[in-house]
Order: C-alpha cells, then structure tokens, then sequence
C-alpha cells in the first residue's frame, strides 16, 4: 500500500499550496488504481504535467518542514524498490541526499515502466538541471500555483474517467521524474564545470528541449518556461540559440485558431478532463509566447540582440499572423521597417509584404492594422522615413469592385464570432456528472471542432466582410499616400536648391508614394481627384507663369516625371469621372526631356512617362504630336541607345496616329501648307505649342541611320520608310514593344546580362604589305638618324675603360686576398712547425728512451 | 647585392628599373667570373632535344641546366636561383590564363599564354674561336705604346685599384719577407696552393650558378682559344683593309675572333682576351667596322641579294658555300647578341641594333639565336628610352615579318610586355604608351588574320572581366577593370580597329570593343571617374570616326557639362590634374577649381571632335541642339572666369557651323530618306575642309597636343 500513501501524501503535500482538493475522488482513484500496477502508471502518466509541476512545490515544501512521519513510509518503499532492483547506480547516492529527496521522486519508480527508458532519463535531467541554474524561480512558482488550480480539476476528472489508451505516454511521463533522480548529483558537479562546457551543454539541453516538444508538445509544454528560462541566460550566445529554438519550437506548435480568453463563468464551470487538459495546454502556451515576446521586445533595444529578435518577430509574423498578440509584433515589426540595418529592414518589409499576399492566414485583418500602423508611423516621422516602409504597400491586393455596393456588410463578422464562441461553450455547459451526455456531448463537440478547424484554415471569408476590410485598408493607405503628398508640396518650396541633384533627397517617401498612387489609380476616390492632380501638377513643377525657370522646383527629374504619369494614371483609370485638363503636364514633360541626365535619373521612369503620356494615348493634339516628335527625335541623337529607342518607339508611334504629321519626314522647301502660328522651329521653347515644329524636318533620322545600335538605325530607317507610305499605311512593325520594354530590352544592365556570344574567327586573309600603319612618318624618321660617330667613339670606349677598371679591380682584388691569404698561412705554418719540432724531440727523446 | 635581393624584387627590378637591372649585370659580372661552364651546355645535345617530352615545368628546368635543378633538389632550392635577372620565368601554363609573376596581380589573365620553353637546341654547337689563318699580319710594334693609358677615365674604380695595388706592393713585401725568413715556408704555400686549386676545380663543377644565356659558354672556349696576341690598332686597320677589299680573305676570321673577344670584353677578367685590347681604341675599331660591314661581307659571301627571305637561306644552308661560311656567320650573331646584352648605353645599342637590323634575314637559320634575340629586343622596347625603343621595335618588326616562326612569339610577347609597362602610368610614361601602342599596332598588322585571333581573344577576356563585375558588383571585381592595364589594353584594340577596320570586315570585334567602353561607362559613373569617362569618349570618338558610325557622344559628357559648387578655400595652392595619366580623381580635388576647368576644358575638346565628325552632315543643327543648351547654361553658370571664354568660342563656332548647314540645307530638295542625297550632302566642302568648324577644330586638336606635350 505504500504507493497507495505515496500517491496520496503527494497528494496532500500538493494541497498545501493550491486550495482544498475534493477527497472523495481521491478514493475513487484508490479504488480504481488498487490492484493494477500497469494501471496506476497510466493514471500517474495523465497526471503527468500536474505532477512533473508539482515536484517543484513539494521540493521547497519538503526542504522547509521535512515530515519525519513521511520520512518512514518513504524508506519503506524504498526498500522496496531496492528489492526490485530496477536502478543500480544513482539510487543509493539518493538515499544519502535524503531530504532532498522527496517522495514525488521515488512515485515513478513504482511503476516498471522507467526502467524500459532509462535512456531518455538524461533528457529531463537536463531539464531539471536548467530549473536550478535558473534565477527566476519565485516567477516559476508563481506561475505554478496557476497552472496548479487549473490543473487539479482536469486531472481528477481524468482519473475518473480512466482513459487508459495513452500507454505511450507513460514513458515519457514516467521518466521525466526519474531523471530528477540524477539531477541534485549533477548539481554539484555543475560547477565545476567551465563555461565552455556549460554552454556545450545548455546547448544540447536546447535541443533536447525542442524535440521533445516537437515530439510532444501536449505534454511537453511545460519545457517551453525551461527555454525561456535558457534564453534569459547572461551567455549571449546561449541567450540567441534560447530565442531561436523557440521560435522555431512555436512556429511548430501555435495552433491555427486564436486563443482566448477564458470568461470569469467560463472557468468557474466544472469541465471534461480532456478540456481542462486542452485549457491547461492552450493556458501554458499563450502565456509563454506572451513572455517570449516581451523578451523579444525588451531585447530588440540590446544592439547585440537587435537582429535576432526582429528576426524571429518577423518570422513569427509571418508564421502565424492570426494568433494572439500579433498587434504587439506588429507594432515592433513596423517600428523597424525604416530601420538603419538594411538586413533588419529587409526582413521586416519580407514580413509586411508576406502578411499582405497571403491574406489567407489571418483574414486581411492583420493587413488593416499593419496598413493602420503604418500610417501612424509615417504621421509620427513627418514623412521622413526609408522609402522601403511606403514600398511595402506595393504588394496590397485589392478587388476590382470595391467600393460598389455597401449593403449589410456588417452581419457577418459577429455571426462568425458567435459561432466561435459557441465551440468554445459547448463543454462549459456540461452536466458535470452525466457520464454519457458528456460522451455524446464531446463527440458533437468534436465535430464542430473539426468544423470549425476546417474553417479556421480554409479562412473562407465573406465577401462582404473582406470588403469591409479592404474599404477600410484602402483608406488607411490613400491616407499615408495623401499625407507624403501634402508634405511634399508643402516644403518642397523651402527646399534649397543644394539638394537638387540627389533623388529624393529629402523626400524619401516620395517616389515609393508615387508609385503606389500609380498603382492604385483606379481606385482613388473621386472626391479626391481634383485635389491631386492639382497637387501633382505643383509637384511635377508647373507653374503658372511662363518665364519662371523649370529649374526652380526642388524635385528631381524622376520624381516630376513620376508625377506625371501618376496624374495620367489617375487620369485614365476614371476616365468618366474627371473632367481635368492634363495639358499642364505634357508641358513639364516636353521640357523635362530635356533635363534628363542618363546616370542621375532613372531611365525607366523617363520611359515609363513616353509610355504613359504619349504611346497610350490613342489621339494627340497634331501640333503638339509634331512638338513632341520632333523633340525626341533630337532626344535620340544625344542620349544612349536604351533612351534613343525608346524614344524611337514613341516617335513612331506619334506618327502613326497622327498622319499629318508626316509631312516632318520630308524636305517640303515650299513650306507646307501645315506651318501655323509660329513658322520658324525654335527648338528651345518651352512650350510644344510655340515651337513651331510641324515647319521642321526630321533630319535626325538620317543620322540615326548611322547609329551604331542596329536597333536603333534600323528602327530610324523603318520610321523613315513611313514618308514613302500613304497616310493610312504604316510600315512593317520590325519592334512591337512599347518604350518602357524597349528602353529595358537595351539597357545596359541587359545587355551585360545577355551571354556574350562567341566572336567568329575568319577574316578574309589578305596579308599587308610592309607599309606602316600606326606609326607616323616623322617618328620613323628619327630612327634612321644613326648616332654621331665622334660620339659613338667616345661612349664605346668608355664602355672599353669601365669594362677594364672592372677586369682590372677583380684581378687585383684577387691577387690581394691570394697574398693576404698566404700571409696567414705563415701562422699555420709555424704551427705546424712547432707541432713537427715537439714531435722530432718527442721522437727523439723515445729514441733516448 | 643581386644574390642577397628576394626573386620578387628582382623581378621587380627586370619590369620596372631597366637601368638598374643593368648596373646589376655590371655587377654579378664583376663577381661572376668564376663561374662554372654552363651546366646545359655539357649536357648531351640528345638530352636536349628530347626535353620537349618531359612535363613543362620540368622544360623549364632543363634551360636552367639539369644538373641545376637536381642541385636544388638536393640541397633544398638555394643553390640553383641565385641569379633570376636573365633567369628561365618561372611560368606556369594554363589554357585560359596565365600569371607569370607573382608580382603581377593586377594582369588578372590578361596576358596571352606564353610559351619560354623553346629550347636552346643548338645553343652547343661551338661557335667560339675560329681558327686563324697564320698569314695574317699582327704588328707588334708599339707605335701607339704611349697613347695606352690615355683614354682611360680616372673614376672611382681606378682609384680603388690604385689603392689595392699600393696594397698588393706591401702584402708581397711581407709575404717576401717571410719567405725570406723560412724558406721552408714557400715549399709549404705551394704545397697549399696547388690544393686549393684542386679543390676549386671540384668544386667548380658541382657549384652551378644558373648563369643565364647571356654568358654561356664562356669557359668552354677558353681552352680552344689559344690566340693571345695583342692586338694593335694597325693590326686592326690592316685587317680592316683586307676584308674591305675582299671578303673571302681569311683576315676575316681573325677579325671575328677580335670582335669575339671584344663582345666579351669584362666577362672574364682573368682570361687571356683581357690582355688583347691595346686600348680601347682597338676595341672601338673592332666593333665598328664588324657591325658596318659584317651585313655586306656576308651577303658577298653567300651571294644573297637584300629581298632574301627565310626560305633562300634555308636553301642555301645545304650548299657548299654555307658549310665555309656558317661557322663565321654564327660567330658574328652570336657575338653580337652578347653585345648586346653588355652594352648599357642606350645609344650605343641604338647603334648596334640598327646595324644589325640588316643582317635579320640571317638568323633565320638559328631559330635558338633567333628567340634570344627576340627576348633582348623586347627588353630594349619596353625602356623608356625613344630612339632606342624606336630602333628595337623596327628590329622586331623586321624580325617578325622576315622570320615567320618567330611572329607568334612576338605577337605574344609585344603584348605581354605592353601590358607589363602600363602597369604603372604617369606623366612621364604616357607618351611612351602611346609609341606601344602605335608599335603594337604596326607588328599586328603584320599578320591581321593571326591578330584578329588575338585580339578576339583579349577582347573576350575583358568582356568576361566585365561581367564578372557587374555581376557582383564587388570591389575587388572593380578593382580588375579600374586600373591602366585594363583601360590600355581597351585602348589597343581601338587603335588596332582604327586602323583595319576600313580594310577588313572587323564589325564583330568592333561591337565587342563597343560594348566593353559601354559597359565600363556604365559601371563607373559618377564624378570622381571623369578622367576615365573621358578617356573612353575618346575611344569612342576613334571608332566612330573610323567606322562613320554614329555614337552619341554628349550623353556620356553630361556630368563635365554640369555645373558643379566650387569649394572656395584652396586657391592657395595648384595642384596640377593631368587627365591624362588619372582614371579616378582624388576625393579631396573634386570640388577643386582646376579640376573643374579641366573637365570642362577636356569636354570641349572631345566634343569638338565630334561635332567636327558630323560638321557637314545635314542633320548636325540637331546634333548639336542639346549641347549647345547645356553648354548656354553652364556658361551662364559657371563662376571660372577662365572657362568663359573657351566655352563661348564653342558655343560661337557650333552656332555659326548650325546656321550654315541650315543655310545649305534650307535649298536642297531632298529629303531625309533619300540616302544617296544625305550622304553626298556638302561632301565638296568636306574635302576642301575649309568651312571654320573645321579649322576650328584642328586649333583645338593642336592646341591639346602643346598642351599635352608640355606635360610630358
């Protein structure tokens, strides 16, 4: 019976801390339990995440007070076990720890089973290793009271139903104690350690850690307050593998539902074991994720940390933008998309533009707040930000209709809540006691969870709903597009002319706005219409007195351009709907041709504005068709090939549509009868009415025919093949594209991308005769006058003498050392004399001998 | 000391410090004498020419000598690479690229492959002492005894052996002494001495010295030449006389052998030649009249006409006439290369090398004396000196066109050096370049089927440098394009397309070059890279006249044309900024005045030179459009007085050359797509080339040529 008051007693010690425990369950339990081992275990198994939570509590209760009454059932059953031998080694180094061993310890070793897995006992060593390392103990046990109450209830009612069909489990819940065994004979090893070790060690312990909780996370959950606890190291670099081992732990494990909060009612009601399992495991994980992230938050002000912790933000945004404290990733995620890291940025924006395509995954809701955020941002920095952070909204989808029709739209948000909700309350509103309404009430519930599930990952959602969102989105948007603006127009007047040069230079959002505002013409408002185009038409530097210098206006060239064809954009997508006159703009971009510069502005921009302005629009003025071709024209002949080909293009295409125009492409010299207002062309006017082009000639496209691009001569002579053609004929197409592909068709980051080809071999042979090419007569010339005798004389002779003082030096130089040399030999010589003399007396004197 | 100098810095001695490279031949003469018979030469002439078949680095061994290389072995490579200055380059053959020395990072495989491995084949065939007729006169009469000493100049070195011999006097005076005292002593120093002799001669011929070609076979010889008679002046004349009135007499070989001797006058100090110059008289005597009129005589001799190509003399090397005069036409080649290779004046070897460019067609028959020959003149071409480089450029393209077989090597190794010499650039070189280049030029249109391989090769290769960075974009891939090497050898195959591009269809190649000067316009823009910029426009400039293609020019000139802020506050001083030897300007002159003016002013000048391309096309009002309202607006601008006014002349010249054209073009009748009509447009007063753009145009082009040669 000692398992029998072992269980119990643990049970009581346990009710120390938390309230009372109902105790007829208890007996149920006992009764239940009595005969069978192998059931005991699988109960002590269910209770497995209560119990493993437990030791800890009864730890500190045992080391304060140290029942001696207890002590004596325990040495029992620890003879016990001794008799059955299943542990060898670390049993008896227990028995001397003695208090520190309490009688949760010894529970598992009850069972048989922990000797099957005595391998994996290693794993919750570590585990309980790291729970001592560990500062933050009080914050543990705070947590574990909690945990504790929301516990017991759900494992009581598991005793009560008896599930015994997760055998598999008790291994793992078995060992997890056991390995506790070992943990306090580690701990004074531990120090002895050196921090290299340590971090070895903390290193596996984060991996067995996070595979087990891959492995298991229902009952693995609690290890994930061991990770945090890993990531709170003073070792950083223990610190960093802690926060990406768990993210990568909950990018596995976040469900795909958002979890909420349970209502006062709600818990007060008794549940399922099952639920109350459910609850406890959702509970844990909610409240380590919201730890998780006020570290990663707290952390991403560290420099050290900065990247790693708006990695795993990002990373966790991306991965599961639907649960729970997603405004606060958000918030940080957005706060850094106009970071100074440019990887920090990068990622950041990967992020927002992932959470904008695949909408999928949180019902465009998170977009409305990312796109809200933003606009705040924006607001907050007085439009100085990267451009990077306007970018983003590039990637924003919207319907077509949009903004049609707004009927009942607010229905169906709150029905779906409530659905959600009514999942949720199935099991709050069980009978607690009706054993079989339980059942049948958990296999209906259990379908419409699997509903629900199915809905929560499909995330259908009501047309009506996502245009609300996207109605609301899209405001939030032309918002922030609308403040860049305003600001622009505003300073852009103080702007000195200093900043002139450089591109965006102190309107970075400027060129990201643009773009948007391009992009999402057709869905502007029209209210607003007029407001912007008048504001474009400031930007783009019109202005209306005509003497002003163009040069005034403090965008750069790409901007203006960029604003024009916003304005066309804008413009031609609400066709209908606005009655504005666009000539302005063709003006700025007569003249702002001319300002271009090939590496200052961006030639796509340039290219994209002939598209825009001149090649889409079906039917131009013919005097300013005739302006503007002529203009480009001349364009051509002083800018490089990608230019000039577009330029080209867009010249061919005026041509075409206005076939009066024609008449440029040929020498009348009796004037024409089309020559109008003004009868000279002036090509520097500024105003393609007042040029007076239609009395010029395009003369340029003969010397095209020259140029060194074969597209681009070839697309000269084609266009002057149009004069032989009558006017509703045009000439073989040889490039279909429009300018914006042509310009990018020959650009020179194009073409060095192009594989180069392999040159050919031959050359007709014809061998050259001995004539010189390269080298001009009069250097030749001074070959042939040969060196001055006399001179000639004198240098090889003194060539002779220095040649001789050599010769003659190295021969006296050797004669010296020879003498010298023989000199010293005199002493070896006398030596050996000497040596010869000792040895004639020595001789001598063994001969008198 | 050469020995003590690393292989690295005598390497880079051999590049860069041609004088210096020669005062240290002077020098390791001066020590060198000693030294053993090269080692190759001993070597059985089978050996030799089997050595095509052993591993390449192995060939490159066996020129340094076999026993050499097996000497390193043992004694773990000190022995054999003492003296690396004419030393076999240790070259390692790749098929794509070449690094020839470790030193030459910045080449990055633009050098062509080179192939040092030919082989000295008949570099052992004796060619030293003749044997001499004894009927020849030798007066030993000493007429001119007195005038001996006269022309040797006091210098350091007479001074020094005037001190040493002061030395000897005493030491022996010693020595004397003690022999004096012990007579025993003197038996026991000879005793002494013949050992040490016999050691030294044991030694000899283990310790190799890796003596390149230049001094080989020197020792062998010796033994063979017995003739130590001094030669007088009048000997000389007399000889001089004999061959002069015939050239079969047999004076001519005694006077080879003098020539020989005086060719290796200084290499051994201690052999008997020493002793045979009376005075340097003699010695200016002997080579003078060898080198005049050696050509003459031999010609005489085989009876060749001056239009004699390789393939004549290869005839005549079966004939009767050869097997008599061969060994006295080898001596003289040779000789003269060792000549060549003593000599350090540069005029002096202008001198030799213009005689001796008459004899060119005569090596044809010893291809081994042939490279070696090639190798000297390629050293001489690369010096700074003009008139020497001049003479030894028309001495390798004589070389290259009469002998086939050595235009390869010579294609291959003009560019190499080339490519060698640009590897530094500054005022004082860049004129010297340009004479390459034009050199290079002239030798590749030799053969233009075989250069225009070469050049497609290159050409690729900088294609392939170019895409590496623009792919990566990383500095170090920069750093391959942005450097003289690169842009110089850009520069090469413009002027060598300039230059054939009318007579051969090189269009390929043409948009290749094109596309590379795009691409390095492309990568390095900005300010600081006007000097490059322009240099490129330049290029492009080149080609478009040569090629009467169209190239817009202006958009490359844009930043020059732009007004820039002027700092204020360095008037104080001027830096001087060449253009012409910069491709990135330093950051801390870009806001400079005199930065400023030069761009500007360098702008002008490309720019006209493109207007003066177009001057009389119809359509050059329009070409000049844009511009002009650049060039209107920087002159309203600019705050450098001293621009105002180059900037309104162009301004005034295009201006008046606009309205002509428009004058002429307002009477024509036809129209732009009349072709024929375009093209024939105002061709008369292309020709006349009186209109003032034009002449205009030829007062800035001089007006940059003064400018450019003042810097230089």
């Amino acid at each position: 019976m000692g398992k029998r008051s072992g269980s119990k007693r643990k049970d009581k010690n346990k009710v120390i801390l938390p309230p009372e425990l109902p105790p007829e369950i208890d007996d149920d339990e006992v009764d239940l339990s009595d005969e069978d081992i192998a059931f005991y275990g699988t109960d002590g198994s269910n209770v497995a995440p209560f119990r493993r939570f437990d030791k800890k509590s009864i730890d500190r209760y045992v080391g304060r007070v140290a029942g001696r009454d207890e002590g004596e059932v325990e040495r029992l059953y620890e003879e016990r076990q001794k008799r059955k031998a299943t542990e060898s080694s670390g049993r008896p180094r227990e028995d001397d720890d003695g208090l520190e061993v309490d009688p949760v310890d010894a529970l598992p070793t009850k069972t048989l089973q922990g000797e099957l897995i005595y391998n994996r006992a290693k794993k919750a060593r570590s585990e309980d290793n790291t729970g001592s390392v560990k500062s933050k103990a009080q914050e543990n046990g705070a947590d574990a009271k909690q945990s504790i109450k929301k516990d017991e209830p759900k494992g009581k009612s598991k005793n009560k139903k008896g599930d015994d069909n997760k055998v598999k489990n008790i291994q793992s819940q078995t060992e997890v104690p056991k390995g506790q065994l070992h943990s306090n004979v580690l701990e004074e090893v531990k120090e002895e350690l050196s921090a290299e070790e340590l971090f070895e060690k903390k290193k596996a312990q984060l991996a067995e850690l996070g595979m087990a909780m891959l492995e298991d996370p229902e009952s693995n959950i609690r290890s994930l307050n061991d990770m945090l606890s890993i990531s709170n190291d003073k070792d950083q670099k223990v610190a960093k593998l802690g926060l990406m081992s768990l993210f990568a732990v909950f990018k596995d494990i976040i469900p795909s539902y958002r979890i909420r909060q349970l209502t006062e009612k709600e818990l007060s009601v008794e549940v399922s074991k099952e639920v109350k399992k459910t609850r406890y495991y959702e509970y844990t994980l909610i409240r380590c994720y919201k730890a998780y992230l006020q570290k990663l938050v707290s952390l991403e002000k560290q420099p050290h940390f900065y990247t790693v912790a708006v990695r795993c933000m990002c990373a966790l945004l991306d991965t599961a933008p639907h649960f729970n404290f997603r405004e606060n990733l958000l918030a940080s995620v957005v706060k850094n998309l106009s970071s100074s890291d440019d990887v920090v940025r990068k990622m950041c924006c990967e992020a927002i533009r992932s959470l904008f395509i695949n909408e999928g995954k949180h019902r465009g809701e998170a977009t409305i707040e990312a796109v809200r955020l933003i606009a705040d941002h924006v607001k907050l920095n007085d439009c100085q930000l990267h451009p990077d952070s306007i970018d983003v909204f590039l990637s924003l989808r919207f319907d077509e209709d949009i903004g049609k029709d707004e009927t009942e739209e607010e229905k169906v948000k709150p029905k779906k809540n409530k659905r959600w909700q009514k999942n949720q309350e199935v099991p709050k509103q069980l009978p607690v006691n009706d054993k079989k309404k339980t059942r049948q009430e958990l296999i209906s519930k259990a379908r419409e969870e699997v509903d629900a599930d199915l809905r929560a990952v499909s995330f259908t959602l009501d047309p009506k709903e996502r245009k609300r969102i996207q109605k609301e989105t899209l405001s939030a948007l032309f918002e922030t597009y609308f403040r860049i603006l305003k600001h622009s127009v505003t300073t852009s007047n103080s702007r000195t002319k200093v900043n002139n040069v450089s591109p965006g230079g102190s309107h970075p959002l400027l060129t990201p706005c643009l773009e948007g505002l391009g992009k999402f013409s057709h869905l502007i408002d029209v209210d607003f219409m007029g407001e912007l185009i008048s504001c474009l038409k400031k930007l783009s530097g019109y202005s209306d007195r005509q003497d002003e210098i163009p040069n005034d206006n403090a965008l750069s060239v790409s901007e203006r351009l960029q604003c024009c064809i916003v304005a066309f954009k804008v413009w031609r997508s609400n066709l209908e709907a606005l009655n504005v006159d666009l000539q302005d703009f063709f003006v700025q971009l007569y003249n702002l041709i001319l300002e271009y510069r090939p590496d200052r502005d961006h030639g796509e921009v340039l290219a994209d504005a002939l598209k825009t302005l001149l090649w889409e629009v079906k039917q131009q003025d013919m005097l300013r068709a005739a302006a503007f071709t002529k203009r480009l024209a001349t364009f051509a002949l002083s800018f490089g090939s990608a230019e000039a080909i577009a330029a080209l293009v867009t010249l061919k295409h005026l041509l075409q549509k206005n076939s009066k125009c024609r008449n440029m492409l040929e020498n009348d010299s009796g004037g024409g009868s089309l020559s109008c207002l003004v009868a000279k062309y002036n090509p520097e006017a500024t105003d393609p009415y007042l040029s007076g082009a239609l009395a010029s000639v395009l003369w340029e496209l003969s010397l095209l025919e020259k140029h060194y691009d074969i597209s681009v001569s070839s697309m000269a002579s084609n266009i002057l093949s149009m004069a032989n053609l009558n006017p509703t004929q045009n000439p073989v197409p040889i490039l279909n594209v429009n300018p914006l592909e042509a310009y990018r068709d020959l650009s020179m980051e194009r073409e060095l991308l192009k594989p180069s080809k392999a040159l050919p071999l031959n050359l007709k042979k014809k061998r050259r005769g001995k004539e010189f090419v390269a080298l001009s007569p009069d250097v030749l010339q001074k070959a042939d006058c040969s060196v001055d005798k006399d001179e000639l004389e004198e240098k090889l002779q003194s060539h002779f003498a220095v040649l001789r003082g050599i010769s003659e030096n190295e021969r006296l130089r050797a004669e010296l050392n020879n003498t010298l040399s023989s000199i010293n030999m005199y002493k070896e010589y006398k030596k050996q004399k000497k040596k010869n003399m000792k040895f004639k007396t020595g001789r001598k004197k063994v001969a008198r001998v | 000391m050469a020995k003590k100098l690393g292989k690295k810095a005598r390497k880079f001695a051999r590049k860069n410090l041609q004088s210096a490279a020669k005062r240290n031949r002077k020098i390791r003469n001066q020590f060198n004498h000693r030294r053993g018979p090269r080692r190759g030469e001993s070597l059985p002439p089978t050996l030799l020419t089997s050595a095509p078949l052993f591993a390449l680095p192995v060939r490159a061994r066996l020129q340094g000598g076999l026993i050499e290389s097996l000497l390193e072995l043992v004694s773990g490579g000190s022995a054999g690479r003492e003296d690396g200055d004419e030393d076999v380059p240790q070259r390692v053959h790749d098929s794509t690229m070449v690094t020839n020395d470790e030193d030459a990072t910045l080449i990055h495989g633009l050098e062509f492959p080179e192939d040092d491995a030919e082989l000295d084949a008949d570099l052992s065939d004796s060619d030293g002492y003749l044997s001499e007729d004894p009927g020849c006169p030798y007066y030993s009469d000493s007429e001119d005894e007195k005038a001996d000493k006269d022309c040797i100049m006091e210098d350091g070195l007479d001074r020094q052996n005037d001190d040493m011999n002061r030395d000897i006097k005493k030491q022996k005076k010693k020595l004397k002494k003690l022999l004096d005292k012990d007579p025993e002593f003197a038996n026991f120093l000879e005793k002494w001495q013949s050992e040490l002799e016999s050691y030294r001669s044991n030694k000899e011929d283990s310790d190799e010295d890796g003596m390149d070609s230049m001094d080989d076979d020197d020792d062998s010889n010796d033994g063979n030449s017995p003739n130590a008679k001094v030669l007088k002046s009048k000997t000389i004349s007399e000889w001089c006389l004999l061959v002069s009135k015939d050239p079969k007499s047999p004076a001519l070989r005694n006077l080879l052998n003098a020539f020989r001797d005086a060719c290796r006058y200084g290499v051994h100090s201690d052999g008997l030649s020493m002793q045979r110059f009376q005075n340097a008289r003699v010695f200016y005597q002997i080579i003078t009249f060898v080198l005049s009129e050696s050509d003459n005589v031999f010609r005489a001799l085989l009876e060749i006409q001056d239009d004699a190509n390789k393939g004549k003399i290869m005839n005549l090397r079966n004939s009767k006439k050869w097997q008599t005069v061969d060994p006295l036409l080898k001596s003289y080649l040779r000789n003269s290369l060792d000549l060549l290779s003593q000599l350090t004046d540069n005029k002096i070897l202008a001198f030799v090398l213009t005689r001796l460019r008459a004899s060119v067609v005569l090596f044809s028959a010893y291809p081994s004396t042939s490279s070696r020959l090639v190798k000297i003149l390629f050293r001489l071409w690369a010096s700074g000196d003009q008139s020497l480089s001049l003479s030894a450029f028309l001495m390798i393209r004589e070389v290259s066109s009469l002998l086939p077989d050595c235009l390869d090597l010579c294609l291959t190794k003009s560019y190499n050096t080339y490519l060698g010499s640009t590897k530094l650039v500054n005022d004082r070189n860049t004129k010297h370049i340009y004479f390459l280049i034009d050199c290079l030029v002239e030798l590749y249109s030799l053969d233009v089927q075989k250069s225009y391989e070469r050049a497609v090769t290159s050409v690729e290769q900088l294609n392939a440098i170019l895409r590496q960075a623009f792919k990566t974009k990383e500095k170090e891939d920069l750093r391959k394009i942005d450097n003289w090497q690169y842009i110089s050898c850009v520069n090469l195959w413009v002027r060598f397309l300039c230059c054939h591009y009318k007579d051969y269809n090189l269009h390929p190649l043409f948009s290749e070059v094109l596309q590379v000067i795009r691409g390095v316009a492309h990568l390095f823009r900005g300010t600081r890279y006007l000097p490059l910029r322009l240099r490129l426009v330049q290029m492009l400039n080149d080609l478009s006249t040569c090629s009467q293609m169209f190239y817009p020019i202006p958009s490359l000139l844009f930043d020059c044309l732009e007004f820039r802020e002027v700092s204020q506050k360095e008037q104080t001083q001027r830096t001087k900024i060449n253009f012409s030897s910069l491709l990135k300007v330093p950051k801390n002159l870009l806001k400079s005045r005199d930065f400023q003016e030069e761009c500007v002013l360098s702008a002008i000048q490309v720019l006209s030179a493109h207007f003066a391309q177009w001057s009389y096309h119809v359509s050059f009002p329009e070409v000049a459009t844009i511009p002009l309202f650049l060039l209107k607006r920087l002159h309203e601008q600019t705050t450098i007085e001293s621009l105002h006014r180059p900037i309104k002349r162009l301004i005034d010249q295009v201006t008046e050359n606009k309205d002509f054209i428009q004058r002429k073009r307002e009477v024509v009748s036809f129209s732009p797509n009349d072709k024929a009509s375009v093209d024939s447009f105002l061709q008369e007063e292309k020709f006349s080339r009186n209109a003032s753009f034009t002449r205009f145009y030829a007062s800035v082009a001089e007006n940059c040529q003064t400018k450019g040669r003042k810097t230089l």
